[in-house]
């Protein structure tokens, strides 16, 4: 493979259609009805010159194949057909699963793992030579490829993403995201398949040949489908192939093959014209990369925010979230700081009651659903890291490894395996060396270790710790010499969570702000901060300019050219509606501003029984007489909603807390994933007082048992869109009514009806939101 | 546009209410959004029908439509086109994006994205009309799989066909719900002389909700609610 490039065959597919294949079935069938033609295909691209035949498996998974037949057999009968056309080696072909992962789908990184190894271990107990994994939108769905390739066989693995017109794959998965996650998990080769010729292929080939340390491997189609007499033929000639191919040899592609449209006349012409060329060495360069599923941070030559808030120290309303298991807070959070300005998340959720390993990857799974900023996981523990790490969607941070060789030899492993980053606390069994220097060296020896680990030095990043002015002030200044002298000497990327200098001092912002700007200064490449902080986010605006980062400094004029007392304050004059008026009016922006106004003079069980609720049965009443529609509704109880978080934080500051009129569990039935019907009727619920376990989207029936059992839930609503996923609302009924649970079901949803509702056992159904609050208050008020 | 407006308040149950500035700028805004986010893409492709003893089987491939409403849609068809449309992945999230923060607006945004893929579906429709015309042919209107006794479980069968996963990034769950959630699949017949060639023709009448339905289109002949 060193001296010269690799050939791999063209088309199956396309092959079997000019054979009379008809659309619709599965082409892998054929591997057990009419070997003798798959293998008559493979001879065809093998006497073509093809030094890697790929195996009519790409669909052959239990999924796909249903009762059709059983994955062991199909596969390996089509590894049998490969090896019959004397091909010189064979690879175990794997597609996508035809299903979309979370957060998108329905499909988890452990399901789509389980279906895949099956597959996988078919192909190599019947003797595939190499596996390659193709066609791939979403690098989580190549991760649970590669991850059981690797932990169930010794094959090289291959993987290729598909990309369209925009660059991106169908999930939105840009080249450099798609280069980092999938050479951070220890592919062999990686690069482009499918969707479109060659010539349009070039902008993505060329990112990923920037960054791949491993060959970058191209198969094209034979340009774009036209549909001619009936028949799917494809535009680009034979040597326009080839040409466009060579191209990308000479620009440094080492594996080249076909894709759909493509022949053996294809692989006949590149065989002759790619033996003429010697291949290129890989040439990375070597940048900083953290990504999630479908975006990439670049750490190189810019200022890089990781948002801290998403760690529950200090944090009531975090640590109550977390053991309620309620992923709002955490969403709500995490899309705070993004839209303040965080790159990158900090996730940690140590909290000594809690089962650490699980909490934190149910937190990774909620917080990469909800936001593309990659995340870096903080936490002391390596089995919740490595948990964390499995279930992550891209290519994370470690927070953290420190010079003590234990941990490092517990860390380091699962950095290497799943590739991510690691930041490194220069601090070892001796505590934190005084000087810069001595920081220095346990920095050393953390990259020297790491690279025994075949760790490259650009997934580090070296965290020189912050010392609180108040107890150590004569060595505040020693982190800010050591970020230099780590850079200088070892030419590695530093992090400093800033905020600790502070502790103990009045106007913590003030030097928080401070201590940063110096660090920036010395060349400071990430910071662990609050992005909400005001005072950050100026030096940061002010910082980016200086830094060449904010071209023209754009952004810094349209943040700060205006004036900020332009602002004023709408005036509160007498003619100013009452809370009523203005919930009824929908006016959900400013009735936060009313009720803060109300509650210097007025109790708060007042304003919610004098105002929010007679305001929301009159707005009800006319939803219901048909005066008003839906949206008109939600204004008003959004209006409610925010008024309600001012009364909320206004009571738990004088450590109240309101009383509930009753918990009521939702969920959106498993396999359905349509839940915006749900989110209006928990958000009408609990204007009216009800406490909501929200349970979510595609919710297992077994979690929704469970959560009736422990927390004792009386009343229930569940919601399905879908006249299929109607009968997982059946059994989920049935599965609480088996376990003896007395709980009263209501349910609702575009394809419900009374009927239906009948149908599924349920004992209520809501044709609307409101419906669903008039059954809550009866149900409540008949207790 | 005005059209499109009035359908998406369709959608939201609007019922000729009085509508509030607030409430008719959100869906103004909120159609621009989708629109930017959305990234539609679709696939078609022509099929002679031949009778079977199950229903009509589309020639070239495993797939046999069967059930009365579908032998009545296409009755007179020589022809049957398949066609899957999709806004893509990111009209997903964005919507999923603003269900946290502003629940109006993503309710909005939801029905914003279901005008436009019917949008993007007659603009597929228009194209394969056009194109039937080249041979002397006309079309009818969309029927799309799980509409009246077509079984929606064909929903994998035609994507498979179509090889959607593929080529426009359409899959379905195992429930056959498609994923992107804003995508249509359909069958369209084509025909001389066919005696049901208005477009809107069909749209409720064969459907299974259409006794109680809150969207029915008035305007269409039989009863409805408003």
């Amino acid at each position: 493979m060193r001296e010269r490039i690799v050939l791999i065959d063209g088309a199956m597919g396309t092959m079997l259609q000019q054979y009379g294949m008809e659309l619709g079935q599965l082409p892998e069938l054929l591997n057990l009805r009419h070997p003798e033609r798959v293998t008559a295909i493979h001879r065809e691209y093998v006497q073509a010159g093809a030094d890697i035949i790929t195996a009519n498996t790409f669909q052959a998974h239990e999924w796909k194949l249903g009762d059709a037949a059983s994955v062991e057999e199909v596969v390996s009968a089509g590894i049998r057909c490969a090896r019959a056309a004397g091909a010189p080696f064979v690879a175990l072909d794997i597609g996508p699963l035809g299903q979309l992962m979370e957060p998108m789908g329905t499909v988890t990184l452990h399901h789509a793992y389980e279906v895949y190894r099956r597959q996988i271990v078919a192909g190599a107990q019947a003797g595939a030579d190499l596996i390659i994994i193709e066609t791939i939108s979403d690098p989580y769905e190549a991760k649970a490829a590669i991850l059981a390739a690797k932990e169930h066989t010794d094959l090289p693995v291959f993987c290729t993403m598909t990309f369209q017109e925009d660059g991106r794959t169908f999930v939105g998965c840009d080249p450099l995201t798609a280069v980092s996650v999938l050479q951070g998990l220890g592919v062999d080769a990686l690069g482009v398949n499918c969707s479109l010729g060659p010539t349009s292929l070039r902008p993505v080939v060329d990112a990923m040949l920037l960054d791949a340390r491993v060959p970058v491997m191209v198969q094209a189609n034979a340009g774009l489908p036209v549909i001619r007499d009936g028949q799917t033929v494809y535009d680009i000639s034979v040597e326009d192939y080839t040409d466009a191919v060579a191209q990308m040899v000479h620009a440094g592609v080492r594996i080249v093959g076909g894709c759909c449209g493509t022949t053996p006349a294809y692989t006949r012409a590149l065989k002759a014209r790619l033996s003429e060329i010697t291949p290129k060495a890989p040439t990375p360069r070597g940048v900083t990369v953290c990504t999630s599923g479908t975006k990439a941070v670049v750490l190189d030559g810019v200022v890089t925010e990781i948002g801290e808030r998403l760690n529950p120290t200090g944090k009531t309303q975090m640590k109550q979230a977390l053991r309620d298991g309620d992923d709002g807070y955490l969403i709500t959070e995490a899309l705070r700081q993004v839209t303040a300005g965080a790159q990158v998340l900090d996730l940690n959720v140590g909290l000594p009651e809690l089962d650490e390993t699980a909490v934190l990857s149910a937190a990774v799974r909620t917080v990469q659903g909800a936001t593309n900023a990659p995340l870096q996981i903080d936490s002391s523990s390596s089995e919740a890291i490595a948990a964390a790490l499995r279930v992550y969607n891209g290519k994370a941070i470690i927070n953290s490894v420190n010079g003590k060789r234990e941990v490092m030899e517990q860390i380091f492993p699962l950095a290497k395996k799943y590739g991510a980053l690691v930041v490194g606390l220069v601090l070892d069994e001796d505590g934190i060396p005084p000087t810069a220097q001595g920081r220095l060296e346990i920095a050393r020896r953390i990259r020297d270790t790491a690279r025994t680990y075949g760790i490259p030095d650009e997934d580090l990043l070296i965290d020189c710790l912050v010392l609180t002015a108040s107890a150590q002030q004569e060595q505040v200044m020693e982190t800010i010499r050591a970020i230099t002298l780590v850079k200088r000497t070892l030419g590695l990327k530093t992090v400093l969570g800033v905020s600790n200098v502070s502790f103990g001092l009045p106007q913590r912002e003030l030097l928080n702000a401070t201590f940063l700007a110096a660090a920036l200064g010395a060349g400071l490449d990430a910071a662990i901060l609050n992005p909400l902080a005001a005072r950050y986010r100026e030096v940061l605006d002010a910082f980016r300019v200086l830094n060449y980062e904010d071209r023209d400094s754009a952004r810094y004029i349209e943040t700060y050219s205006q004036p900020a007392a332009d602002v004023q304050p709408a005036p509160q004059t007498a003619e100013t509606p009452g809370l009523a008026a203005l919930i009824e009016q929908g006016r959900k922006d400013q009735t936060a501003d009313k009720v803060r106004a109300l509650l210097s003079h007025t109790e708060a069980l007042d304003i919610i029984n004098t105002e929010f609720i007679p305001a929301l049965d009159r707005v009800g009443k006319r939803f219901e007489t048909g005066e008003l529609f839906l949206p008109q509704l939600m204004l008003s109880a959004q209006a409610v909603q925010n008024g309600f978080a001012v009364i909320r934080d206004y009571m738990s500051s004088l450590g109240q807390r309101r009383e509930t009129r009753g918990t009521i569990l939702l969920a959106t039935v498993q396999g359905d994933i349509h839940d915006i019907g749900k989110n209006i009727v928990r958000m009408l619920l609990e204007n009216y007082g009800y406490d909501v376990l929200d349970l979510g989207k595609d919710v297992p029936i077994q979690t929704v048992v469970d959560a009736i059992r422990d927390k004792d839930i009386r009343l229930a609503g569940l919601s399905a869109l879908m006249t299929t996923t109607v009968t997982s609302m059946k059994d989920t009924i049935t599965a609480v009514r088996e376990a003896g649970l007395p709980c009263t079901f209501w349910v609702g949803g575009a394809v419900l009806s009374e009927e239906y509702a009948q149908y599924v056992g349920a004992d209520y159904y809501a044709a609307d939101a409101m419906e669903s609050v008039t059954i809550a208050n009866r149900f409540f008020a008949v207790k | 546009m005005e059209d499109a407006k009035a359908e998406v308040l369709r959608y939201l149950g609007y019922r000729g209410q009085e509508l509030s500035a607030t409430v008719s700028d959100l869906v103004d805004t909120c159609m621009a959004e989708i629109r930017t986010a959305a990234h539609p893409r679709h696939i078609w492709r022509v099929f002679p029908l031949r009778p079977d003893a199950e229903g009509l089987a589309l020639t070239q491939t495993d797939l046999i439509l069967s059930g009365c409403d579908i032998r009545a849609h296409l009755s007179g068809c020589t022809r049957a086109a398949l066609m899957a449309v999709t806004l893509g992945i990111a009209a997903d999230r964005y919507i999923d994006s603003r269900k946290r923060t502003d629940l109006t607006a993503a309710l909005i945004l939801d029905a914003c994205a279901t005008q436009h893929v019917e949008e993007v579906c007659d603009r597929v429709q228009e194209e394969i009309a056009q194109d039937a015309a080249g041979e002397g042919l006309t079309v009818t209107a969309r029927f799309s799989p799980g509409y009246g006794d077509l079984p929606l479980a064909i929903q994998p069968q035609v994507l498979r066909i179509l090889d959607t996963e593929r080529k426009i990034g359409l899959t379905c769950t195992e429930r056959q719900l498609l994923l992107p959630r804003k995508s249509v699949t359909a069958v369209i017949g084509l025909g001389t002389h066919l005696p049901n060639d208005a477009p809107a023709h069909g749209k409720c009448d064969t459907c299974a909700k259409r006794e109680n339905c809150a969207f029915r289109r008035s305007g269409n002949e039989g009863d409805n609610k408003s």
